[in-house]
Order: structure tokens, then C-alpha cells, then sequence
């Protein structure tokens, strides 16, 4: 096709704002989907992706749009992930556009992470159109918010198209915009192949799919290409495009988007971002940009029944398959027995990896509490890098302690501020920026300890704003800080599990306030049950729980025994849902509660 | 020797502690109940004498007498040596008894639950300990031998002092078996379940602790004992030498065959119960039975017997590490090859059990 007429766009916006009622209608109008085939591509993807209103992979769609001008225009949609956790997924998929329809809500404004991907699209030089969507609801303020898209983002937003994607009003103008005001790609026909990765994920029956820009050359069936991150050799196998059935081609030319599939065995071949060249003929330079994706967040994954700890693993490796952005390696826990720790890109992902677990596995998790990745100096000058709380050496071997750092971007309301600025305070935060954006909006640049963020930071946030406060974070470096390890004794046994790497000032109340939790959450048991808190040898909390008195049937039931048995089964069961540890059972939730642990209210 | 159980489950009113299928049901299904128990009953073919007679509710002794006479009068091999009616207290004139007693019944079980008019009403029962001390001595008069009362702790209101007078009560009336039993915390009883949901309805809010109720058995364990009624199973009391003989049946293994709504049945080898509910028994009276499995119920339910379960007998190498567990902590003690729970084992049965099933 003649690079001419084909654009290729994404959508930014803030969860909720209606990026999917968009791209839906703009599938509905340009003919590339029936109303009934919607419906069931909606029910093609991700469940989870439904429940949260997230996009967790990427997509592209070809949409053919014959445009007021009389032309047929190839419009390439690449649906991008739209949380914090996939910053340098966003990065890719908008570099392989020329444009970005920049879609906010009519009556929400702006968002830290609207805000966040837009700064990221115009640093990969894309061609920004302001789309107010909503301006059907009561509370829509198109004009406040054009005011806001200037003076906070800095676009001119005097040509923003006005939709309401419910209800079909501003499509046609949208396409229009995109045909208009999208620059058609550059590159060179002639030049030796590159083309940029997206998005991978696996197929069983073919091996990995590559989502891809072509950006200079052209890609064919039969090509033996070039993966530059590795120089691994492959035979293109397929190519084509999504419309968004998969719909195949003998080959994808400069500027075109497409998919890929050249029998590669994992994802971790194909890593987003990385260079498609010819095996033959390589291409002098790889494109920019591309990253090996580290994990920032830890956590062990324990399965509650100790016999699943092969399926545990045959899952995780499954799951790998389609995203290698985790990883994981065996870990044994004294107290939740054999596991594997895992590293995700946040907090986000994690719950996602649990949940697939979960649902798609069908296997009873218990997540120990999240943690960062310490960098530590001894005294004999070796630097290790941290991510367990178990493995945290002797504070007398200590010489330094390096936390990563972020640099967090809050939107929200003016009436919110006083709860937030004192949730970011105790999360240890320092303020960089305090700016009144409009509209009676403030933006927040706060330089914080990731370490903070992981355990309870998005709940209190949320409650704190009643949900009118957006995040967005980026790791910013590291920071010298007096982190001490807090051990969690019950029955005078150290559960491992619960183990928390603290700041000094607030161990005591952290510690406090996870034994009170424990109290709570840990039924009563046979003998007393001591629950401390400690650093190092120095118990600094303590709570008792106290002997279980009667747990009896003492009725005359005229015979019935199973009555009886039934009863003594559920409660054999529930005990078995449980973690003995020693001698106390403890119930998975309370190994939950070191996430809450910073919670102010103690519930 | 083997024994019989009749199940009567109408009552005049649910009580809010009741977690059983009984309750108040129309006149004309009460007809239809008595024509398919009768039935039943002929139907069955006696392979072994009856000993024990056991007629339990609901409430039975609601019935008229000429009523309830004909019940006993299909079962062979009477006058038994024991032969038990559950009655409510405030109900019971000299007549009506000396029916009772000529229809072959020697022991009457009474449900008092509390001597305090405030837990009573509570309860939605009626009578008052005066209407208590009157049915005794009407029984008493009518020649019936054995008398039981149940008391229940931890009804709503319940506390210590009430409790003690209650216990004052059965001093001075002198029953030769008590029952104790513990109110089941469970969302199958109105009173259970306003506790479970924190709420206040029926007084659930002045329920006793379940700490607190464990405190009010064992003090009637120990008032009873000084009584010289002495505990022979978790919740059953008696002078030695009129401890319920159809009730160890249960306990000890021993056959027993039950009609009625709700009956449980065991033949040695199976156990067998009749449909939960009077309208599904009236449909049909029988379900399948289940086989026994002997190794474990000789643990969950021959350890409820202060006399424990004897160790000689049957296969109990299996448990042996629960057995020696539960030693060690003090919930069981062995005596030569009898193994019983202690009294703190008691109380915590529930948590000794569980560890007995296979």
C-alpha cells in the first residue's frame, strides 16, 4: 500500500474515560465489525481485562476507511496497555505510531496517567488529537476541559473533537481527524528490513505471534529473519493483519502493521521492543529504544495445599509463555514450605499473575507481602541485591542500605489534598511540585520510596480521594536509607512468611499494628498463642491470643451420627484450608495482613 | 438387646434455640403423620425384642393420650424395661400420666432448659418452676420412675447466678437424670443466628459467651457431682443405676430401629435415616442406607462415654498418633487399655474428633 494513505494511531486515556466504547465504534463504522461480531469479540479477550476495564495486552486493528476526500486510508488502531506497570509497553506500541488520539473525559479531565502517556507520546514526536469524549452526560464541561488539555498538557486543543462514543456523535469527525491530521509513516522502502515488536504473546499451535511495525523494508513469507537483541534466525512463517480477524498476506511493506509468526518457541525470544531484521541482509542500526524489562516488585507465591507445588510451577511456566515480563525461581519458606519467588513489573501485575493463577490454574494461592529490591553494602564491601525480606543479612554485617526511589505523579481534587498530602507524608514522600492545574485540580510530583507504594499505597489513595486520584510513578534511582528487618513470632516460632523490611522510624508502629492485626485474623487454638513482633532479638510488640475453651457438640441428636460427622468434617476442612505453622494453624488471610499493615485505621 | 425411636415432630411452638426439623405444622398433616407412622411401623419386620422404647419430638406428649397409647401398642415385646416420653413441662395432668404409664411408659424426659422465667420466655416456652414442680410430682404420683430434665447453657439473659439457680431447682426436685446441653451457635436455630449476625432479636445480644457458657457447664458438672448425679456422657447426667439404657445404645453400638420423620436407624452394619422434613417422609418414609465404618465412630462417638472406649477391642493402631497427641496435651488420658477424654477434653471433644476421621 502506498504509505500515503495508511496511519497509524493509538488511543490515550484514563480507565473509565471510554477508550473501548471508541475503538468500538470506530471497528462499527468503518465496517470492520458487525454489532453482533462485537459482542463476541468482546467475549474473545481477557477476562480480567473486562472485569478491571484495563487493556492488559496490546492489540492492532486495520480498520479501511474510505475518507470525505474519496480515498480508501489504511488505519492501523494499536490498543495499548493504559496502567503504570506496562510504561514500557505504552513506550513501544507509540512508537510504532505516527499519531495518538488523546481522549479524556467531558466531565473527569485530565489524569496523572492520561497525563504520563501523553508526555510519552510526544516524546516519540506523535501527532496529538485531543478528543472530549462524554459530552453527553449532565456534567460534561467540554469547554473546561479544552482550557485544561492547554494549560496543563500544553496542546492546542482549540481543534478537539467533540464525541460521545455512547452514542455515536463525533465518530465520523474522529476519522476524519486522523486522516487529516495523522502524518502517513517515514521510513525506507528500499532500505534493509526493520520492524519494531509490540507485543507478543504465545499459540499453541504456532508458536509465538508477533504484533509489529514495519518500519523500513519490507516483510515477507518465506524471509529468513533476524532477532537483534539474540541473532536468533528465523523463517517467517506467516504475516498479516487483524481487522480484526486474523486476515494473512504475503508480505507487511514499510509502514504497515501487522502480525508475525516465524515457529519462535517463547516470548522471551521476541521481546517487545527489539529489532525484526533481515537474517541475509541486517539493517546497520537496531531502532531505538529497546530495554530488557527488569521486575521492580517481589513476592513468594505459595500453593495452601503443599501437594500443588508442581502444578504451582507448571502454571508459572505457562503463563511465562506469554509474558515475559515475570520471572520466577524456586524459594522454601520454613513456614509455607516449598514456592517460588517472583518478580513483576507492580503491584498490578502481580494481582494479574495471581488471578490467572487462580482462575486459569485453579490453584489456592498464598502471596507472602510484597517487596523492593534493596541494594546492600556490607562491611567486607560486597554489594548484594535484596528482593527477599528472608534473606536480609545480619544488621551487624550491614554497612549501607540503598531503597529504590520513585518520582510519583498524583492528579486530584482540591477538597482531597488534606488526606493525600498526609498519606504521602507518612509514606515518607518529599514534595518536588505542587501545581494548580485548572478546573480545581492539583498535580503532585512526590519523590518516594517504591517500598512504600507496594504494600497498601493504591487502597489508602483510593479511600483518601473517594477515587478521584490518579498515579503514575517511574523508578528515579536509589537512596540511602535505614531499613531494618521486622520478624513475625507466633507461638515464639519466627513465620518467615510474614517477614516485613521497614524504615526504622516506623517499625514499632508497623510492628504494632501487624501483631493486633494477627490477633484478629488468627483463630484461637488449643493452647495460647503468642504473636511478637521483633527486631532482631528485640521483641518491640506483642499480642496473646488467648485458648480456645469449648469447641463441643453437647446435644442428644436420637441417634443421628452423621450429623455429627458432617460437622467435625467442615471443621477438619477449614483447618485444612489453613497453614500449620508449628503447632498453630494460621489462615491465609493472615498472611495477608502485612499488606494492610500501614493502614491507619487497624480493620 | 436392641431399642425403638418414634419421632412425634409437631410442637405447639418453635422454640428460638431449636435447630431441629420440628416445628408447628397444620392439624391435617398431623392426621396424615400419624396414619404413615402407623404404617410404618406394622410394615417393619421385628427381626430381634425390643428392650428400650424411646418416643421423642417435637413434642409428643402433646398428643392425646388414647392417641399417643396407640403408638407403644404396635411395638412388641412390652412392658419394656425402659420406655421413654419427651414431654413439654405445663402440660401434664394426673390423668394424662397415668395414661402415659398404662400405655407402658416408666420414664418421662422433660424440657425445662432454664427454672428462670426470663430465659424461658425467651425461648418461647410457656411454663414457669412452679409448673415444673407440679409435673414432677404429677409424674411422681402417676408412678413414673425416672424422670429426666434438660437444661440448656447459654440461652439469651443467661449468667451465672441464674445459672446456679437454676441447678438450686433441680436440688430440690430431685430428678434421677439431668441433660446439659450447650446451645448450638449455628444459622439453623433463630436464636443461633441473630448471634452469628451480631444482632439483638431474641435477647441474642445477652447471650452468654461461648467462653462464659463453657464456664456454666462446667460448674453443673461439678454442682451435679456433688448432687451424686454423676456425668456418664458429654451431656447426659444421672444417678448411678438410671442412666438412659436407650441412649447408650447409641454410644455403645448397639442396634436400634427409628420411625418417623427425621429417625435414625442402625442395624450393626448400616445406618439408615428417614427423610428430614414430615412432608418428604409422608412422600417416602425411607432412604438408602450408608454402611458404618466402625474404626472411626468408635472414637467420635464412644469417647462422648466418661467410660471411654477400650482400646483392646478393634483396630486403633491407626490412630495412634492422635492418641498419643491428644495424651500428651491432656485432652485424652488412658487407663489401662480405656482411653477417655479428660475434662478439659470435654469441652474441646470437637478438636479431639476431627483428628479421628479417616
Amino acid at each position: 500500500m502506498d504509505r500515503e494513505f495508511i496511519r497509524n494511531f493509538s488511543i490515550i486515556a484514563h480507565i473509565d474515560h471510554g477508550k473501548s466504547t471508541l475503538a468500538d465504534r470506530l471497528l462499527e463504522v468503518t465496517g470492520a465489525l458487525t454489532q453482533r461480531e462485537m459482542m463476541e469479540q468482546v467475549l474473545d479477550s481477557m477476562d480480567l481485562e473486562r472485569e478491571r476495564g484495563i487493556t492488559i495486552k496490546a492489540h492492532a486493528v486495520r480498520l479501511n476507511y474510505k475518507a470525505d476526500d474519496g480515498k480508501m486510508y489504511q488505519l492501523n488502531l494499536i490498543d495499548t496497555p493504559g496502567h503504570v506497570d506496562f510504561t514500557y509497553e505504552v513506550s513501544r506500541s507509540l512508537q510504532a505510531c505516527e499519531g495518538a488520539l488523546l481522549v479524556v473525559d467531558a466531565s473527569q479531565g485530565v489524569e496523572a496517567q492520561t497525563l504520563a502517556n501523553t508526555y510519552l507520546a510526544l516524546h516519540h514526536n506523535l501527532d496529538i488529537i485531543p478528543v472530549i469524549n462524554k459530552i453527553d452526560l449532565p456534567a460534561a464541561e467540554p469547554e473546561r476541559i479544552r482550557e485544561q488539555i492547554e494549560t496543563v498538557i500544553g496542546l492546542d486543543a482549540s481543534d478537539a473533537v467533540l464525541v460521545s462514543a455512547k452514542q455515536g456523535v463525533g465518530i465520523h469527525e474522529t476519522l476524519e481527524a486522523i486522516v487529516n491530521l495523522v502524518p502517513p509513516p517515514r521510513g525506507e522502502v528500499d532500505a534493509p528490513l526493520r520492524a519494531l515488536i509490540f507485543d507478543s504473546w504465545f499459540d499453541p499451535y504456532r508458536g509465538v505471534i508477533t504484533l509489529l511495525r514495519v518500519v523500513d523494508g519490507t516483510i515477507r513469507l518465506g524471509q529468513k529473519i533476524k532477532l537483534w537483541s539474540n541473532n536468533q534466525v528465523f523463517e517467517v512463517e506467516g504475516v498479516g493483519y487483524q481487522a480484526p480477524k486474523a486476515t494473512p498476506l504475503n508480505e507487511l511493506s514499510c509502514g504497515e502493521v501487522g502480525y508475525l509468526f516465524a515457529n519462535i518457541k517463547t516470548v522471551s525470544d521476541a521481546k517487545i521492543g527489539d529489532t525484526i531484521t533481515d537474517a541475509a541482509n541486517p539493517a546497520a542500526e537496531p531502532l531505538a529504544g529497546f530495554e530488557e524489562i527488569k521486575p521492580m516488585v517481589f513476592a513468594g507465591l505459595y500453593p495452601v495445599e503443599s501437594h500443588e507445588h508442581g502444578l504451582l510451577r507448571d502454571a508459572l511456566e505457562k503463563l511465562r509463555l506469554n509474558d515475559s515480563a515475570f520471572n520466577f525461581e524456586p524459594e522454601n519458606s520454613v513456614a509455607l514450605g516449598f514456592g517460588f519467588r517472583c518478580g513483576f513489573l507492580g503491584l498490578l501485575h502481580l494481582e494479574i499473575v495471581q488471578e490467572r493463577l487462580e482462575r486459569e490454574f485453579n490453584i489456592d494461592l498464598i502471596t507472602t507481602a510484597p517487596s523492593v529490591r534493596y541494594r546492600i553494602k556490607t562491611t567486607a564491601g560486597e554489594v548484594l541485591e535484596i528482593d527477599n525480606p528472608t534473606k536480609f543479612p545480619n544488621p551487624s554485617l550491614i554497612e549501607q542500605i540503598d531503597e529504590p526511589i520513585i518520582d510519583a505523579t498524583v492528579i486530584t481534587r482540591e477538597e482531597y489534598l488534606g488526606g493525600i498530602l498526609a498519606l504521602l507524608e507518612e509514606k515518607r514522600g518529599v514534595q518536588k511540585k505542587f501545581e494548580h492545574i485548572g478546573a480545581g485540580r492539583v498535580m503532585l510530583l512526590y519523590e518516594m520510596p517504591l517500598n512504600e507504594i507496594v504494600l497498601d499505597f493504591y487502597d489508602r489513595l483510593k479511600s483518601a480521594s473517594r477515587g478521584y486520584a490518579s498515579l503514575d510513578y517511574h523508578l528515579s534511582g536509589f537512596r540511602v536509607s535505614p531499613m531494618v528487618k521486622l520478624d513475625v513470632l507466633v507461638a515464639g516460632e519466627p513465620v518467615d512468611a510474614l517477614t516485613l523490611i521497614v524504615h526504622k522510624e516506623v517499625a514499632h508502629e508497623r510492628g504494632k499494628m501487624l501483631v493486633e492485626r494477627l490477633r484478629k485474623l488468627i483463630p484461637r487454638q488449643m493452647f495460647e498463642v503468642p504473636i511478637q513482633a521483633a527486631i532482631g532479638n528485640k521483641v518491640i510488640a506483642r499480642e496473646t491470643i488467648s485458648a480456645i475453651r469449648k469447641n463441643v457438640i453437647a446435644k442428644c441428636y436420637g441417634g443421628d451420627i452423621s450429623r455429627k460427622r458432617k460437622l467435625l468434617e467442615k471443621q477438619k476442612e477449614g483447618k485444612k484450608r489453613m497453614k500449620r505453622v508449628g503447632r498453630v494453624d494460621i489462615p491465609q488471610e493472615a498472611f495477608l495482613a502485612v499488606l494492610r499493615v500501614g493502614t491507619g485505621d487497624g480493620t | 438387646m436392641p431399642g425403638v425411636y418414634i419421632s412425634f415432630p409437631f410442637c405447639s411452638q418453635k422454640c428460638t434455640y431449636c435447630n431441629f426439623a420440628s416445628g408447628v405444622f397444620p392439624a391435617e398433616l398431623e392426621a396424615r403423620y400419624l396414619r404413615a407412622l402407623r404404617a410404618e411401623i406394622a410394615d417393619h419386620a421385628w427381626q430381634w425384642a425390643p428392650e428400650t422404647l424411646y418416643i421423642g419430638g417435637g413434642t409428643p406428649s402433646n398428643l392425646d393420650p388414647s392417641v399417643l397409647a396407640s403408638l407403644p401398642a404396635l411395638i412388641p415385646n412390652g412392658p419394656w424395661a425402659e420406655a421413654t416420653l419427651e414431654a413439654a413441662p405445663g402440660s401434664i395432668a394426673l390423668e394424662k400420666a397415668n395414661a402415659w404409664r398404662e400405655s407402658g411408659i416408666n420414664r418421662v424426659s422433660l424440657g425445662v432448659q432454664s427454672f428462670i422465667e426470663r430465659e424461658i420466655r425467651g425461648t418461647g416456652r410457656k411454663h414457669t418452676a412452679q409448673t415444673v414442680a407440679e409435673d414432677v410430682a404429677t409424674l411422681r404420683g402417676a408412678g413414673i420412675g425416672s424422670i429426666n430434665i434438660d437444661l440448656i447453657a447459654g440461652l439469651a439473659g443467661q449468667t451465672e447466678a441464674s445459672w446456679r439457680e437454676s441447678l438450686d431447682w433441680i436440688e430440690r426436685l430431685a430428678p434421677e437424670h439431668v441433660s446439659v446441653y450447650i446451645l448450638e451457635v449455628d444459622e439453623n436455630s433463630r436464636l443461633g443466628n441473630e448471634i452469628l449476625l451480631g444482632g439483638k432479636r431474641y435477647g441474642a445480644s445477652s447471650a452468654p459467651s461461648g467462653d462464659m457458657t463453657a464456664d456454666l457447664y462446667e460448674f453443673a458438672v461439678e454442682r451435679l457431682a456433688g448432687l451424686g448425679v454423676e456425668r456418664y456422657e458429654i451431656s447426659n447426667f444421672a444417678r448411678p443405676g438410671f442412666e438412659s439404657s436407650h441412649n447408650l445404645k447409641y454410644w455403645r453400638f448397639a442396634s436400634y430401629v427409628g420411625f418417623g420423620a427425621d429417625a435414625h436407624s442402625f442395624d450393626g452394619v448400616m445406618r439408615w435415616q428417614n427423610p428430614e422434613s414430615v412432608e418428604q417422609y409422608l412422600r417416602s418414609p425411607r432412604e438408602s442406607g450408608t454402611p458404618v465404618n466402625a474404626a472411626e465412630e468408635k472414637f467420635y462417638v464412644g469417647l462422648r462415654l466418661s467410660e471411654g472406649v477400650d482400646l483392646r477391642d478393634g483396630d486403633w493402631a491407626k490412630f495412634e498418633a492422635p492418641i498419643r497427641r491428644f495424651t500428651e496435651e491432656g485432652l485424652l488420658e488412658l487407663d489401662g487399655a480405656k482411653l477417655r477424654l479428660t475434662a478439659r477434653g470435654v469441652l474441646l471433644s470437637n478438636e479431639v474428633f476431627q483428628e479421628f476421621l479417616l
